[in-house]
């Protein structure tokens, strides 16, 4: 899972009249539905590889390593790609970015569905990587942007749940392919093929729908937002809303301010290290070597093929049921408690993966056993460190420093997911399910101690309160006269 | 006529604005206070009889704090740059570059470069 959550705003709510249902609730609703197709092509994208890669091996002559390097393409693309949407998105505006996403995604897909050898595929799963992380950067930000403030949270985690579902409707899909034409060589190429028409919907979609007023506020075009609220909140409503869309574009512009040099100050580099470190070990529970890998994994277990694929699908269901319960606790448990006891349930599935890896005799039992244990730690990931990782990093950075931090922290956090990816076929390969697992709880160790050291508490804080806590521990007392 | 004096979030920061103080008292001037750091500036060191104004960095135009500072030196028409310094590592400078050294070169107007005493 890696995505932009937009930050929480600091802007006061001068008390807006109420949004009162009319025509506008429809549109406002329907730009949601189109929005969010760019969030379900993430997940069904990152998601189509796990089921699809057993056939494609044959088919294309995968070595693990090859396997690694097909797979972990697609999310070095995205983190470069989420780099790239940001600033594009800045410049040439949200819907224009998310209509040129949405060519992308299809390019992307076809090139994939058409590729004669692994290397052109690889090609064009980086291609589709750059796209999936444009959708990070630009999806949630002009959700966020054209929501009424009093929406705004609900509709961005709608996004959150629609990537997991992207990835669930991916392993339904290959699982119902894979089980009725699994015999054909091609049979991958189908799956793929499947993503086309979301990328259709959302291109065909968005040039219907209208610009962001945060967006055009920040390009001087006043007018042009203001009739866009027009069509979105009710009359009077979007009047009295353009005062607070003109406040939050000017400070989207003051959270452009820091950068580079502003690390020189130790308590902004130490949260910025905050901010690498949660990035990283999110990813370093290995969710995503399920998420890509899962059949793969099931069926080194002792699945055959084709219930390794079904079971499979299990995975994406305990995603979106663990987002969907992450969401509504997040909020009313302290952040250090929920991550610590979500790093302490994800290890201890690792270690339970991986002793009845090592423990069980093969045959019926162990299969099931490892299904279920690993079924346990995605719920457990997708309901606890998944969105909470994403929440604390849009509200542990001071404002001015905000996008530069964010952007460091998104990137490292790709990487690692990248690496992950990258890694897992050539280590399961070389040591098997066993050792790698443990490998994962040995991380999970780490992550147990890096939080309870070194991740600041932030539930119930103002953003100031915060940060002047924060600065007070961790500038160095200098005696100078 | 204005002393302007470059205020990181350090050490050398409060040494710079503070020398500023009395540099602007000297010269009879008023002092603006460039903020360069991410947090609101305490000014309440400051003797009363100093007229300050701070200003803060801006949005991307400002995300190098040379070009703040430079730009703010001709927009206040300033006689005085005073800023704190402090010895680097050489891995450090070459990570993140060293902001007294540009501006040292870069400013148009005298500089005033004030450094910690690091026996006490």
């Amino acid at each position: 899972m890696a995505h932009t959550t937009t930050p929480a705003s600091n802007a006061e709510h001068p008390a807006l009249p109420a949004d009162t249902p009319g025509p506008h609730s429809r549109r406002l609703g329907l730009i949601a539905v189109i929005a969010t197709f760019g969030g379900l092509l993430f997940g069904y994208d990152t998601g189509v590889i796990n089921g699809a890669l057993a056939p494609m091996k044959d088919d294309l002559g995968l070595s693990s390593f090859t396997e690694g390097f097909v797979v972990s393409i697609l999310i070095f693309g995205a983190a470069l790609g989420a780099l790239a949407g940001g600033r594009l998105s800045d410049q040439y505006g949200r819907r224009h970015n998310i209509i040129v996403l949405a060519a992308v995604f299809g390019l992307g897909t076809l090139g994939c569905v058409l590729a004669p050898t692994w290397q052109v595929l690889a090609v064009f799963r980086f291609v589709l990587g750059l796209a999936v992380g444009g959708a990070s950067a630009t999806v949630p930000v002009y959700l966020a942007e054209v929501s009424p403030y009093e929406r705004r949270g609900s509709v961005v985690t709608r996004n959150e749940v629609m990537i997991v579902s992207g990835q669930f409707a991916a392993f339904v899909i290959n699982a119902v392919i894979f089980n009725l034409w699994g015999d054909h060589d091609g049979v991958w190429r189908w799956m793929l093929l499947v993503a086309v028409l979301p990328a259709i919907a959302l291109f065909v979609g968005m040039l219907r729908m209208p610009e962001s007023p945060r967006w055009l506020s920040s390009q001087g075009r006043d007018d042009e937002a203001h009739a866009v609220l027009r069509q979105i909140r009710s009359a009077e409503r979007a009047d009295a809303e353009m005062a607070e869309v003109r406040a939050l574009a000017l400070e989207e512009q003051e959270a452009q301010t820091g950068g580079w040099t502003d690390l020189a100050v130790p308590w902004i580099r130490r949260l910025i290290f905050v901010g690498i470190g949660l990035g990283v070990f999110q990813q370093f529970t290995g969710i995503n070597s399920i998420m890509y890998y899962g059949s793969q994994l099931l069926e080194d277990a002792g699945f055959t093929a084709k219930a390794a694929v079904l079971g499979n699908t299990l995975f994406g269901l305990a995603s979106v049921l663990g987002i969907s319960v992450g969401i509504v606790v997040m909020n009313k448990i302290d952040r250090r408690v929920m991550l610590l006891g979500g790093f302490t349930l994800t290890t201890l599935f690792h270690l339970l993966v991986g002793i009845s890896a090592l423990v069980l005799p093969d045959g019926s039992v162990k299969p099931y056993v490892i299904l279920a244990f690993a079924v346990l730690f995605v719920f457990s990931m997708q309901g606890t460190i998944g969105p909470l990782v994403w929440l604390l990093l849009a509200e542990i950075f001071p404002l001015k420093i905000r996008s530069f931090a964010m952007g460091v922290c998104v990137f490292c956090l790709w990487l690692a997911n990248a690496s992950v990816a990258f890694g897992f076929p050539p280590v399961v390969d070389a040591i098997g399910i066993a050792p790698t697992f443990f490998i994962f709880a040995g991380l999970g160790g780490l992550a147990l101690i890096f939080i309870a050291t070194s991740v600041p508490e932030t539930r119930g804080l103002t953003l100031e309160e915060f940060e002047d806590s924060f600065k007070a521990r961790h500038t160095p007392q200098e005696n100078h006269s | 006529m204005t002393v302007l004096v470059a205020v990181p979030d350090s050490p050398e920061g409060v040494a710079a604005l503070a020398a500023a103080a009395a540099e602007a008292a000297s010269l009879g001037t008023d002092l603006v206070a460039v903020n360069l750091a991410l947090t609101p500036l305490d000014i309440s060191a400051i003797p009363a009889a100093t007229k300050v104004t701070v200003v803060e960095r801006h949005g991307r135009p400002d995300r190098d704090p040379v070009d703040a500072v430079l730009a703010d030196v001709e927009e206040y028409g300033a006689v005085r740059l005073v800023i704190g310094i402090k010895r680097r590592t050489p891995v450090g400078k070459a990570i993140l570059g060293s902001v007294s050294q540009r501006l040292l070169l870069n400013s148009p107007v005298p500089v005033l470069a004030v450094k910690l005493n690091e026996l006490e």
